[in-house]
């Protein structure tokens, strides 16, 4: 069986997902989407159904790229929330390579959705939510010291990446309740990157950045995805779409019939 | 980066604490009805639901103080199995003082309002056997040192503390013993928002360092967003929707989890 | 046993139903170490709380054959002991004595004699607070379980919050002991210098408790540990002198004034031992003042019997 850590250091040509249906011939393959739908149903406004999207099936390897398209409201984040296990899908599965297995999110018991995301899928939004009153040193550390790395090692991993991510010395030690929209989101951005999972879901995360954080986070995405990560994202802008794809999912072919 | 090894999904593992058809009738009052679920080392549920909903009522069947009408608590420590009503009572009074903790909603419950605060955490540890001073007084201001209260409020009573102090003192006292399941009941209630800030990120660390699993009755959504991983809506006595914290919240399909989640903003 | 018809109350006072109750309740209390034995406990000729708790008990054991101490706060002499001494003279012709060798049962409240005692012999305690961990819990029904239970966890918290505050434990009277490593029970208001001599004694302890309704014991030979702290380890008072008349290193010594200009000194409480020390020809450093002072009587020439 492969280790999981092992691949993340693997560079992996992208390539086709044909004949992927067989796992043990494409240990590629990290995610698999078939048939996915969502309805939300309001039950405190006369029980509307709200159909978003059906019919979504989706492969995506290591070292890939999929940026999901579409208008607003087309269903983008909902998908992503899908693959995430954050949102129940009303139809379909969604499996996630777990060593030399693809378990399914949508049937898996909560547990193991939970032991899913620590070990493999990565959420990046724009916002930042944590607890209040940590120190973003501590923030960044915390996917490090929940891996089970050292807390020298953990600190210098993180130190590196605030650098990197030109956040202030001095806002360090400080919770970032206080920072800016930018600064919070760098301090996302540094979470989520200081050791990126295999599987990373990315929900505009650039999307309140200047020109040179935005630069930079593209960098960050991109090397993680020579470094073996199977990607998918959203991105509003288009600069930054076309340096992060390599490939794109026009959602607005898998509309729900109203 | 990191060489951990291939992360187990412990599917196999044995949960500390298995609820089975639990139901209390208070005369032919449902107090709770019907509940079931497993907890896991580690995991954090959280019990959310409108007043009266039995939240209360469940949390006190699961930590031993009040014995149901009808169904099973499977607790598991040290990989043996037992139901906790089928205990002789002086086993599970012992387990509850050393291997489970409640912490109250009111610290007056979950404290002896006469006795030092360094006799408070100390007691769990003599319960526990200990009959070292020394040790007994380190340990108990280790405790204090890790819910931030100054170490020179040793020998005060719990009385001239803050609420909020009186309560981290209680959760002091709960943990120092090392419990494998805590039980609270709303520990962040009647605190003011920072000091509750505080005792959330407290608990947070706490639980995820000590490996502790952990049940948690709050009206708070933002506590349960917070502190828990997977989430119980209870409503007149029953649970109406369960699952992984964030997808009771976002994505909510019960009416009742509707109108909840739609009322606060998480 | 009948009574003289003359006599207005039965032998020992008590009726015979009376006794033999209280006997039985010895009984119990006798087969389970320390175990608080509630009983129907009957009026005395004495305020409860003044130790009616233990009059019963020697009511129910003594029979004529009997020679009675009593003590109080050590003394043979005090107004209640002499009072209870002179009751069961009256009341069970039992013969009285001051010397504790020569006692078969010795009545006693606040001290045990300082000469050990011997097998046979029934020291009998007035108890008036029987149950140790009042102070700590008030419910009845929480005491009692915890008793059932053997959780006694908040006694050492007691401990420990005597340590803290004044550096050591500062219970010095009715210190809790462990009876035969089960009960936890209070000794009654003997100072805890007195503790050790409970531990294996020949003699059989009883205890009771009037006003509380609750009897117990101490079989002869039985392990009766005061509870401590391993590194604060029970200790017994000390004194930095010896007893002023008897000049003994070994006994409970208590302050006595002896002018109206602040004079004092420490005497031994147990005053028959402590007699008994002098007529045997010891001395202490003021035994010659107090002689001349009239304190103690004058010691009888070497022939006296
Ligand atoms: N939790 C929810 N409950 C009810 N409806 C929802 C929920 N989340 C999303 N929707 C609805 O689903 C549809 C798709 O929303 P979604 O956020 O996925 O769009 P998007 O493609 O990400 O749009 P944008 O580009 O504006 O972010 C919208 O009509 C939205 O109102
Ligand atoms: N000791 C009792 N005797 C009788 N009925 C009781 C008792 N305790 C609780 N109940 C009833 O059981 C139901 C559930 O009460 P419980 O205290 O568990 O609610 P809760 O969800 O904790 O509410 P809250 O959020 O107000 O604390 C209520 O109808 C309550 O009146
Ligand atoms: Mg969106
Ligand atoms: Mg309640």
């Amino acid at each position: 069986m492969m280790d999981l850590m092992d691949a993340r250091h693997t560079p992996v040509i992208a390539h086709g997902q044909e004949g992927a249906d067989d796992q043990a011939m494409d240990q590629a393959l990290m995610l698999r989407v078939r048939d996915l739908a969502k309805d939300f149903t309001l039950h405190n406004q006369g029980g509307t159904v709200i159909p978003v999207v059906a019919g979504v099936s989706l492969d995506l390897a290591r070292g890939e790229a999929v940026i999901l398209t579409g208008v607003s409201g087309a269903g983008k984040s909902t998908v992503l929330r899908m693959l995430y296990g954050n949102y129940r899908p009303t139809r379909g599965t969604v499996e996630v390579r777990h060593g030399g297995r693809l378990i399914d999110l949508v049937s898996a018991r909560p547990r193991t959705v939970l032991a899913l995301r620590r070990s493999t899928l990565g959420w990046v939004s724009q916002f930042l939510r944590v607890i209040p009153r940590v120190p973003t040193i501590e923030i960044v550390k915390d996917p490090l010291l929940a891996r089970g790395v050292d807390d020298d090692e953990a600190t210098q991993r993180a130190s590196a990446m605030l650098r990197r991510l030109n956040l202030p010395e001095r806002l360090w030690r400080l919770a970032p309740a206080t920072f800016s929209g930018g600064e919070q989101q760098r301090v996302n951005i540094a979470r989520s990157f200081v050791d990126p999972a295999p599987i990373l879901l990315l929900d505009e995360p650039t999307a309140s950045l200047d020109g040179d954080n935005r630069r930079i986070v593209v960098d960050l995405i991109n090397e993680a995805r020579h470094d073996g990560a199977a990607i998918v994202g959203i991105f509003h802008d288009e600069e930054t779409r076309e340096r992060v794809a390599t490939r794109h999912f026009d959602l607005s072919q898998y509309r729900a019939a109203p | 980066m990191s060489a951990a090894a291939q992360p187990s999904l412990a599917d196999d593992a044995a949960p500390v604490l298995s609820v089975e058809g639990l139901t209390k009738l208070y005369g032919d009052r449902i107090g709770c009805r019907d509940i079931s679920f497993s907890l896991w080392p580690g995991e954090v549920l959280g019990i959310v639901g409108e007043s009266g909903s039995g939240k209360s009522t469940l949390l006190r069947c699961l930590a031993g103080l009040a014995r149901p009408s009808a169904g099973r608590i499977a607790i598991t420590l040290e990989g043996e199995s037992f139901d906790l009503f089928a205990l002789d009572e002086p086993t599970r009074r012992r387990l509850m003082r050393t291997a489970w903790g409640i912490v109250h909603q009111s610290p007056r419950d979950g404290l002896r309002m006469g006795i030092s605060a360094g006799g408070n955490v100390g007691e769990r540890l003599i319960d526990a056997g200990s009959r070292h001073y020394g040790d007994i007084r380190a340990a108990a201001e280790d405790w204090l040192g890790r819910v931030e209260i100054d170490s020179s409020r040793i020998d005060d009573r719990p009385g001239q503390f803050s609420g909020g102090m009186q309560q981290r003192l209680q959760i002091a006292r709960v943990l120092v013993s090392g419990p494998r399941i805590v039980f609270m009941d709303e520990p962040t209630g009647g605190l003011d928002v920072s000091v509750q800030a505080r005792l959330l990120d407290l608990l947070r660390v706490l639980v995820r360092d000590l490996g502790i699993a952990a049940v948690i009755v709050t009206h708070d959504l933002a506590v349960a967003r917070l502190l828990t991983d997977r989430l119980i809506v209870m409503k007149d006595g029953h649970v109406v929707e369960e699952g992984l914290t964030d997808q009771v919240l976002d994505d909510p399909h019960h009416a009742y989890t509707q109108l909840l989640t739609s009322a606060v903003l998480t | 046993m009948t009574a003289p018809a003359q006599q207005h109350y039965n032998y020992a006072y008590l009726d015979e139903q009376s006794k033999r109750m209280i006997r039985r309740a010895i009984l119990k209390a006798v087969a389970i170490p320390g175990y608080q034995v509630p009983f129907a406990s009957r009026e005395m000729p004495l305020a409860r709380g003044w130790g009616t708790g233990g009059m019963q008990v020697t009511a129910a054991l003594i029979g004529p054959s009997d020679t009675l101490k009593v003590i109080d706060q050590g003394a043979d002499d005090t107004t209640n002991a002499v009072s209870i001494r002179r009751f069961f003279s009256r009341v069970a012709h039992v013969a009285t004595t001051e010397k504790t060798r020569a006692a078969s049962v010795i009545q006693t409240r606040h001290r045990i004699p300082e000469t050990p005692l011997s097998a046979g012999q029934i020291i009998v305690y007035q108890v008036p607070m029987p149950e140790p961990l009042r102070k700590l819990e008030a419910s009845e029904r929480e005491t009692r379980k915890m008793h059932g239970y053997g959780e006694y966890g908040l006694m050492h918290v007691k401990l420990y919050e005597d340590i803290a505050r004044y550096g050591h434990v500062a219970t010095s009277y009715d210190y809790p002991v462990a009876v035969a490593e089960r009960y936890v029970t209070a000794p009654s208001p003997i100072p805890k210098f007195d503790n050790p001599k409970m531990n294996m004694s020949p003699a059989l302890q009883l205890f009771g408790a009037g006003r509380e309704k609750r009897i117990y014991a101490i079989p002869p030979h039985t392990r009766v540990r005061s509870l401590d702290f391993e590194d604060h380890p029970f200790t017994v008072q000390r004194w930095s002198t010896p007893c002023a008349l008897c000049g003994t290193t070994k006994t409970y010594l208590d302050e006595v004034v002896i002018d109206d200009r602040g004079g004092r000194m420490f005497v031994c409480s147990d005053s028959e031992y402590c007699e008994e020390r002098r007529e045997a020809g010891h001395a202490g450093a003021m035994l010659a003042s107090a002689e001349a002072m009239k304190l103690v009587d004058a010691r009888q020439p070497e022939d006296a019997p």
